[in-house]
């Protein structure tokens, strides 16, 4: 019997022991909560949901996510977005689209938008889908909910803002605040490679894509323009998703005494193409228009510097290093100190002056109401981080410029020294395109 | 528009096509000869075997750079762990289901994608996982460069051929998992223990797979969505050359390796892929036990 009582003695010792670590811990997390419990008090209204769909597994998703929260970050720590009498704070809420990865049908990112708007309650659509095709079919859900969505990376195609205009009833509530192929070509890549043709004498041209519809579309552009502007076009290599292998195209342009081989692609498999190029000295410059891999602050240590010299649009200023706006190298700051990376690419700053734009635009509507903020983001004119930041009110795309007092500016750098060397356009230039020494001869 | 190749200099071609044809069939074969040798001795469809592939070369990667291991030592050290990971695989997860086809299938493919979207979940993505090339350079064959990994890639390619060749005709192990291969309740007859051959050959499977990651891996980047790809590939080359045959792997890595080239070649860079999921299913329909196979059954009911 004694034993016994010593035994549920023993018990009621560890019992107590138990109950004093618990209290103790909750005593611990009680105290260490007070400053959360202030930080609350201190918050303002119901949140303001920003749901973004966005594929978070590769670069034009991830950096966008990163933006999104650094504005949203930003904006509540300054007190939130005024709506009406009221301060409300921003709040984030990102499912993965998978939408970049091979194989994954389209539906699937359908549904990670109808979810953020059903399940999260999203107000305001932000960042993608991220591939066109999936983003095209969005159109039809956003107007379906009747949701205002600012697409900022990953989209390419005119036909985007195309159906806008075609059906401006129905699609009123998708806009676009980065770039578009068209422009791109037009306003951007042609003119940066006229003056690499003029500034190096150069002409004979070698392409590159990947078999999606934004490079299909871009490199018949390109083709195009550059014949009608005297580039000798020598052939176009289209490459499947995934590729991991590209010596005998690259072999084929050595054949042809290629000098630029323009690249168009968004997989991360192209810096293997990189690696390749200057595994076998091909003597021509390799010009990434699209060149997702390339764009990355990681690309030069990933590749051991063999990606020098290799150029790459990232679509927006501020998504490298430049001086565009007095906004450029603040944000870029920031998000640097945040994620211990440079602002990473494509999707980056568009993303970032995505939430500020709507912040704009709801302080002017007063309301969140969709006919009233859509009506504010019509007449959006704001100086953001890569210019002004106006949209086509017909067709809701930003409006593009080469000057950043004018609109909104894209950015091409080059890889020279382990550095992101901005070279177009020239307002906002930090150097000039070199050639790879095995090219001179 | 595409180039017109025919005005090329018939020899250049004929010259990229060899060489670039070698290279590319090692690779397909390091890649398949795991996955074929796991098939040919248990009958395991091991379609976890891309997952392996890409896992190794993270492993790799955190062992040089988060243990600052030196690169050798790291490569040894992984080879050693995926063989580890391959015999636990049977012993805890295959052994369950051994002899239900579709079951062995689903439990791999189920294993695959935990693995591939682990690391995914794990932050590995971007493309700046990278190996080190073994040695830096490259150097002209008959005025086609050829970078010092790729002629590596064939000589690790025909040294692990060799190995196995001679690991399955003279040594005990390998003679036993031969008999295994060739009929399994002989060999449980004479002794063999079915379940440990099993173990021994997923270890091996395993290893093989991340000896084919770390030969490759230094060409490009390590990205997980390699593991579809890789288990794509190995399962075409097996299919064409028999599945369980060796020999049949590898000439069907050859047959696919050089068609590929030549494809690219001649034709686009936009059909290589084609190329692999038609050998297939041209397979399939001309000769559905494959080059080497020895499916009767399924000669019969075709």
């Amino acid at each position: 019997m004694g034993g016994r009582n010593s035994f549920k003695g023993g018990n009621r010792m560890k019992g107590k022991k138990l109950f004093l670590w618990v209290s103790v811990l909750v005593l611990v997390i009680g105290l260490l909560s007070i400053p959360l419990f202030g930080h609350k008090a201190k918050a303002q209204g119901k949140p303001i949901v920003i749901g973004a769909p966005l594929a978070t597994a590769f670069l034009y998703g991830w950096d966008a996510e990163r933006a999104i929260k650094l504005a949203v970050e930003e904006i509540n720590a300054a007190g939130g977005v005024k709506v009406g009498n009221e301060k409300r704070p921003f709040k984030v809420e990102v499912i993965d689209t998978r939408d970049l990865e091979p194989g994954v049908p389209t539906s699937d990112a359908l549904l990670v938008v109808e979810k953020l708007i059903l399940e999260k309650n999203a107000d305001f659509i932000v960042g993608g889908p991220v591939r066109s095709e999936a983003a095209l079919a969005a159109m039809d859900l956003l107007s379906k909910y009747k949701k205002v969505s600012i697409l900022t990376t990953g989209v390419l195609t005119p036909a985007y803002h195309k159906r806008v205009e075609a059906e401006y009833e129905k699609f009123k509530y998708c806009f676009r605040i980065s770039g578009e192929v068209a422009w791109m070509v037009v306003g951007e890549f042609i003119p940066c490679l006229m003056e690499i043709k003029a500034k190096h004498n150069l002409n004979r041209l070698f392409i590159m894509i990947q078999d999606v519809a934004h490079a299909r579309a871009g490199g018949d552009l390109v083709e195009k323009m550059s014949k009608e502007r005297g580039w000798e076009v020598l052939g176009k290599e289209v490459y499947p998703t995934g590729t991991t292998d590209y010596s005998v195209g690259l072999l084929k342009a050595k054949k042809e005494n290629a000098q630029v081989i323009l690249i168009w692609m968004d997989m991360p498999e192209t810096s293997i193409l990189l690696k390749q190029w200057y595994d076998m000295k091909i003597p021509a410059l390799p010009y990434g228009t699209i060149i997702s891999a390339a764009e990355e602050p990681g690309f030069w240590k990933a590749t051991e510097g063999k990606g020098e010299y290799a150029m790459a649009s990232v679509v927006n200023a501020g998504n490298a290093p430049s001086k565009a706006t007095p906004w450029t190298m603040k944000f870029f700051e920031a998000y640097t100190k945040k994620w211990k990376v440079e602002p990473e690419g494509y999707g980056t700053s568009s993303s970032y002056m995505a939430v500020y734009t709507l912040k704009d635009a709801i302080e002017r509507a007063g309301t969140l109401d969709s006919a009233a903020v859509i009506a504010a983001l019509e007449k959006t004119d704001l100086m953001g981080v890569y210019g002004r930041i106006k949209f086509n009110p017909k067709n809701h795309q930003v409006i593009p410029s080469v000057d950043p007092n004018e609109g909104a500016v894209g950015t091409i750098f080059q890889w020279q020294a382990g550095k992101r060397i901005v070279v177009f356009p020239p307002k906002i230039a930090m150097g000039e395109v070199k050639l790879p020494p095995w090219m001179k001869k | 528009m595409i180039i017109d190749n025919w005005s090329l200099p018939i020899d250049y071609s004929i010259m990229v096509i060899l060489i670039y044809g070698i290279i590319n069939s090692f690779s397909l074969a390091l890649m398949a000869i795991g996955f074929t040798l796991v098939y040919g001795i248990c009958r395991l469809p091991n379609f976890a075997h891309g997952a392996l592939y890409v896992i190794t070369g993270f492993l790799v990667w955190s062992l040089v750079h988060l243990l600052k291991l030196n690169y050798v030592v790291s490569i040894i050290l992984a080879l050693v762990i995926m063989g580890l990971v391959g015999a636990a695989i049977y012993r805890f997860v295959l052994i369950r289901v051994r002899g239900m086809a579709t079951s062995e299938i689903i439990a791999t493919y189920a294993l695959g994608l935990a693995i591939l979207e682990f690391l995914r979940w794990g932050g590995f993505k971007g493309m700046t996982y990278t190996l080190p090339v073994f040695i830096e350079g490259s150097v002209n064959i008959g005025g086609i460069p050829v970078d010092f990994q790729r002629i590596i890639v064939i000589g690790i390619g025909i040294v692990v051929v060799s190995f196995m060749w001679l690991f399955t005709h003279f040594n005990r192990t390998g003679l036993a998992l031969r008999g295994m291969a060739q009929d399994e309740h002989a060999a449980m007859m004479l002794g063999i223990d079915s379940d440990w051959m099993a173990v021994i050959a997923m270890a091996m499977g395993s290893i093989l797979a991340g000896l084919s990651a770390i030969a490759l891996l230094p060409l490009g980047n390590i990205v997980v969505e390699a593991g579809y790809n890789v288990l794509i590939l190995s399962i075409a080359v097996c299919i064409v050359g028999g599945l369980g045959s060796w020999v049949g792997a590898i000439l069907a890595a050859f047959m696919i390796g050089f068609l590929q080239i030549i494809t690219v070649t001649y034709i686009q860079s936009h059909f290589q892929m084609v190329v692999a999921l038609l050998a297939i299913i041209v397979t399939l329909i001309l000769r559905p036990s494959g080059l080497f196979g020895r499916q009767k059954e399924l000669e019969e009911r075709v």
